[in-house]
């Protein structure tokens, strides 16, 4: 074989493999049908779309260090994500990304869920679930009057804000700054002013439950609009200080309405839990007639021992079961418990009793972890994205070919022809490496048309160089591609190493453009080159006395 | 053969001083305005803070918006139009550290839910960062440039010299400037993908400074006894038609962008297109002036420096 039909031989392979890596596949996949996931079968483009281009979430995970340091970090993050993918596998999502990011961060990446709030609570829920006996020593009423003290000492104000009756109200991030002191406080006067009533500035916040007819012990309510206020004090160095020994205080999960006001349960809890969540085998929802959804739970041999010990010896106190530190219900030991127990939703549908069951299964997060990053990208978006890029995609090929043809005539056809491997050749380059194609990335690879063509522009210049200084055909053709080898090389390398730098140092969508780069320009050395270099070679191949080129 | 701009002879190096001037007052204008009417909008992937996008089934009130979100108390929210009067994005910026990213954005859905009903809009793109990721990230920005700066150097030292090194180093840093500057004076977010493109410019910019300096080492090669100042000149001349050619069709692709890839592109399209042109300008007006400027105060040794110059390149 001679030269040139080796040459061909190698376009024909390159082109017969990129047509390989780009062919539809069968796969299969958890696809999403009448709302739940089934195993299918599907055909696909191997191109992989990152979530901004097909839609999905994009989460970040941290340790949360807020409520104090934790010790070990690296192991607690990797017990954590075996937690998390637990959870996620559970979840039911087509094909989820659970991933170690540096020493302190999870990646999770869900394609195709747009459930925001639903994806991040199964996420996130820590669910350490604990069994508290009520306190019924009446503790915390003995060190109201200190903790009425401390408020007015330390002119402590809880602020009259807008009320928040959402559920996770005390981890909203306005509380903190309840503290800074404002001398427009209404409440705060007033309760110095108060300085010889009987009722402080904690304790007339705070309602005891006899008061509204409640057996329960170590019982209290708060109006809703006071629980911000009172959170806040309870946030405080010597408030906690003053509270009793032994004992913790708790909010309940849901509000209650009594007297025309709506009121949330506080709970005082002896604080050593007769047994956690770490006992339990099994989790299931469950829709009960009278409760509604709830949760049934099957403890461990072991722990089913324990409770029912622990139990026997509390018959007739009252029982919390605190998650996440909220008392979801806290029901009387009428008898001691064996292995199974119920956990009551309190109103909330089915759907979040099989969120709860999902996370008690899973286990309990090892660590609190907190959402450093969310990236939701709706699935019309994302086809929007796509097609408006394909359109940009399209119109860029369009006026490149008409300023190549226009110009260049005969070679700047030969361009396009090397122009359209170049697109095939990329596309299969990032195909092959099952790199993402994310919406920088598309926009980079249509940039990258425009630019693809500068290496045939500067052989093209050259060519015409030599034959205005006379040179045949033949011999100016070879010369120019010579003689522009030295830039094209020396300025593509260039590029390549700082897309490198690129890839190095850039974070998700940075690094998809920077493969995106790399890909582009070793499919442009390749077709502006050697592609059409082979062109030329054909075409002298069969005008072996041509004295004119078109270029 | 239809040729444009071939076997010209315009003096371009001459006018160095005043392409100097103009692209200083340009830097001056745009990095000035940024200490005078303070820094740069980021984008939340650098601040930290939460960017939502909404589609409304029917345009509503900017106004209503506005209200329903202060009602619930949040403060200092930038609610604007996004490419139609029923689309929307909302920025808030994040207040605590210790709170979850995401709690923002979901009281702002729940307002706005309150606000117009729960059919009225769809949250399309939601987008929260703690503001620890977003510091990392700036972190990372401006390491990746500085290391291209050095991987560049050390590069052209190695293929060419390291006069020509310099000189493209230095071309490139007038890039980013006068491309910062641009930035500054269109209002652009900095985001993440504006410093993509940022890089790309870069990139594209060294590109085209490469290939002129490529003509000036063989150009020296060949005529040893010729001026600098005349061989910068020339090489200029002879590569003019080339520059037209890649930067009309790398302008193309770059407009295809601009005007039909979407909002959210648009910013990425911006950055390149102005590049493109400080890109083609500091090739000319930059890298050859100090090239030039260098060799007055570090000449070659004639024949030792040329002669390595002319091993170190291919054929």
């Amino acid at each position: 074989m001679s030269n040139l039909q080796y040459r061909l031989a190698a376009i024909a392979a390159l082109i017969v493999a990129s047509g390989w890596a780009l062919f539809p596949r069968t796969v299969i996949e958890r696809i999403p049908r009448n709302g739940s996931f089934v195993t299918d079968t599907v055909k696909r483009v191997p191109l992989k779309k990152g979530l901004d281009l097909q839609g999905g979430m994009h989460l970040t995970l941290a340790v949360d260090e807020s409520k104090g340091a934790v010790s070990d970090k690296s192991t607690a993050l990797d017990r954590a994500l075996k937690v998390v993918r637990t959870r996620i596998d559970q979840f039911g999502v087509a094909e989820p990304v659970v991933q170690k990011a540096g020493a302190d961060r999870i990646i999770v990446e869900l394609p195709g869920i747009d459930d925001e709030r639903r994806a991040t609570d199964v996420v996130q829920k820590a669910a350490f679930l604990q069994f508290q006996i009520t306190d019924k020593t009446g503790a915390f009423e003995r060190v109201v009057p200190r903790l009425d003290g401390i408020v007015k000492d330390k002119k402590l104000t809880g602020g009259a804000t807008a009320p928040d009756v959402r559920g996770d109200s005390s981890k909203s991030p306005a509380i903190k700054s309840l503290f800074t002191p404002k001398s427009d406080s209404v409440k705060a006067k007033a309760a110095g002013a108060d300085s010889t009533s009987t009722t402080g500035p904690f304790s007339r916040l705070v309602i005891s439950a006899a008061a509204l007819g409640s057996q329960v012990p170590g019982l209290f309510f708060v109006a809703v609009t006071d629980q911000r206020e009172i959170d806040s004090y309870l946030q405080n160095a010597d408030i906690q200080a003053a509270l009793p020994p032994g004992k913790v205080v708790r909010w309940g999960a849901d509000s209650m309405v009594a007297n025309g006001r709506a009121l949330i349960p506080l709970y005082v809890l002896d604080s050593r839990p007769i047994i956690t969540g770490d006992a339990l085998i099994d989790a299931q929802p469950n829709l009960e007639p009278i409760d509604g959804a709830v949760v049934t739970f099957t403890l461990s041999n072991e722990g089913g021992r324990k409770f029912k010990n622990e139990t026997g010896k509390h018959v007739k106190d009252y029982m919390a079961i605190v998650l996440d530190d909220r008392v979801m219900s806290a029901p009387i030991i009428q008898s001691a418990i064996g292995t199974r127990g119920q956990i009551t939703m309190g109103g909330k549908d089915l759907s979040s009793a099989q969120d709860l069951s999902i996370v008690l299964r899973a286990g309990a997060l090892p660590v609190p972890l907190k959402v450093e990053e969310v990236r939701a990208i709706g699935a019309s978006l994302g086809a929007d994205s796509v097609q408006k890029g394909i359109t940009a995609g399209v119109i860029a090929v369009l006026l490149v070919v008409i300023i190549m043809l226009g110009y260049y005539r005969f070679a700047g056809l030969l361009a396009v022809c090397g122009l359209a491997l170049y697109m095939l050749f990329t596309l299969a380059a990032l195909a092959g490496f099952s790199a993402v194609l994310t919406l920088p990335g598309l926009a980079g690879f249509v940039l990258s048309i425009g630019i693809a063509v500068d290496a045939n522009v500067l052989i093209f210049e050259r060519i015409r160089e030599e034959m205005v200084h006379g040179k045949a055909i033949r011999t100016a053709i070879d010369e120019g591609f010579k003689h522009a080898m030295s830039a094209i090389i020396d300025s593509n390398v260039s590029t390549a190493l700082t897309a490198a730098v690129l890839y190095q140092y850039g974070t998700g969508p940075v690094k998809g453009f920077a493969v995106t780069l790399i890909a582009g320009i070793a499919a442009s050395m390749i077709s502006s080159i050697f592609v059409v270099k082979t062109f030329f070679l054909v075409w002298l191949n069969r005008n072996k006395t041509a004295e004119t080129l078109s270029i | 053969m239809f040729r444009i701009l071939h076997d010209t002879k315009y003096d371009f190096i001459r006018w160095w001083r005043t392409a100097a001037g103009l692209t200083i007052a340009f830097i001056v204008i745009g990095i000035g305005s940024i200490f005078v009417r303070g820094g740069f909008d980021y984008s939340v992937e650098f601040t930290g803070g939460t960017l939502m996008q909404l589609h409304f089934n029917a345009p509503p009130e900017q106004g209503k918006i506005r209200a329903a979100l202060d009602a619930g108390g949040i403060k200092d929210e930038e609610v604007t139009t996004f490419g139609s009067p029923s689309d929307f994005t909302i920025r808030a910026r994040s207040d605590s550290t210790s709170a979850s990213a995401d709690s923002a954005s979901r009281k702002i859905e729940g307002l706005l839910v309150t606000g117009f009903g729960r059919d009225a809009f769809k949250v399309v793109r939601t987008e929260a960062v703690g503001s620890k990721v977003g510091s990392e990230l700036a972190r990372g920005a401006i390491i990746a440039i500085l290391v291209s700066f050095f991987v560049t150097l050390v590069y052209l030292a190695i293929r060419f010299d390291w006069r020509f090194g310099i000189s493209a180093t230095i071309a490139t840093m007038h890039d980013i400037l006068t491309t910062v500057a641009f930035m500054k004076i269109i209002h652009l977010e900095i985001s993440l993908t504006v410093i993509a493109a940022l890089l790309t410019v870069i990139g594209y910019s060294l590109n085209d400074t490469i290939i002129i300096f490529d003509r000036v080492r063989e150009n020296l090669r060949k005529n040893r006894r010729e001026p600098l100042y005349n061989t910068l000149n020339r090489s200029v001349n002879e590569t003019l038609p080339r520059s037209i050619l890649t930067h009309a069709t790398a302008l193309a692709a770059t407009l295809a962008l601009l005007f039909f890839a979407g909002e959210v592109i648009r910013p990425f399209a911006w950055v390149m297109a102005f590049g493109i042109i400080t890109g083609t300008f500091s090739s000319i007006y930059v890298a050859s002036p100090i090239l030039l400027w260098i060799e007055t105060k570090y000449p070659r040794e004639n024949t030792a420096k040329t002669s390595k110059a002319a091993k170190a390149s291919p054929a």
